[in-house]
């Protein structure tokens, strides 16, 4: 292994631990597509049509990573999620995969 | 029925109910902020009152995790932010009372803003909506509390409209279905 290889890794270490936290909305039968996506949008700055893609995802599979970030971040994420009355959760980015 | 009339931007909006529909909600907001007061704590962790904040430090639990509520309706609400239980009631401890606090400011604001007509005549209220997001806010949480208590799923809706009128939670059903009419039309308008 050559040490410019090294290098690189240690790079993406340290920007793999800057985003190792993600926010997860659930699906649930009571909240409404259009709040949901207009939640997305409150919260998260998202434009109409992100919002929309991700409300539909939530929809179909069951839930969607909405942000990443720190964990601190992600808290703050998911308390305003709740106060807005969405079933969310955070936890550990899995490599892409929830 | 909870016809919305104007837009957000143009600061017009309101919301036609009749003196029913009004009876019917403050009804299920009061049931809501009783739910929610039930364990309480932000007062003690925000107030200036020094008996107030010798009150907060006698409470023991203070220090050690709070657990999930065990009311059905506050679980949904006050929802487990980790999977895993530790953590979940670790970041419990910090936060629920916030965020009982949010949505009780909520539905407060949304209770203030529920007055019959002062014609006594009249069977209708034309209520001014100054902030709408707290309105969506509150009837939301309205609706997840209802829910809850009617074991809601995706099914339900069709179930409801076959219901014999004899079936005695028929009413709360149309109650919860019309709730979700109200916060359609209000996003509507915003």
């Amino acid at each position: 292994m050559s040490s410019q290889t090294q290098v690189e890794e240690v790079l993406d270490l340290s920007k793999f631990f800057d985003h190792l936290w993600v926010t997860i909305v659930w699906d649930d039968p009571v909240n409404l597509m259009n709040y949901v996506a207009y939640v997305f949008i409150k919260l998260f700055g998202f434009s109409k049509e992100k919002a929309h893609e991700l409300m539909m995802q939530v929809h179909n599979e069951g839930k969607a990573v909405v942000a990443s970030g720190t964990r601190e971040e992600m808290e703050r994420a998911v308390q305003r999620l709740h106060e807005h009355g969405l079933w969310a959760t955070l936890q550990r980015e899995d490599h892409g995969r929830v | 029925m909870g016809e919305f009339k104007g837009a957000a931007d143009t600061g017009d909006l309101s919301v036609s109910l009749s003196n029913d529909e009004l009876h019917i909600l403050i009804n299920l907001v009061e049931q809501l902020l009783e739910l929610l007061g039930e364990r309480n704590f932000a007062h003690h962790y925000q107030s200036d009152d020094p008996f107030a904040q010798l009150m907060a430090a006698s409470l023991g639990d203070l220090e050690s995790p709070i657990s999930q509520p065990e009311d059905p309706v506050l679980r949904r609400l006050l929802p487990n932010a980790y999977s895993d239980i530790e953590s979940a009631d670790e970041f419990r401890k910090y936060t629920e009372p916030a965020l009982r606090k949010l949505k009780q400011d909520h539905l407060f604001y949304l209770r203030e803003q529920l007055v019959f007509p002062v014609d006594h005549e009249l069977q209708r209220a034309d209520i001014p909506v100054t902030d709408p997001t707290q309105w969506l806010i509150a009837i939301n949480d309205l609706r997840l509390a209802l829910s809850i208590r009617l074991n809601i799923d995706q099914s339900s809706f069709e179930k409801y409209e076959l219901m014999p009128d004899t079936e005695p939670q028929k009413p709360l059903f149309a109650v919860y279905f019309w709730l979700g009419g109200i916060q359609e039309s209000l996003i509507s308008h915003i």
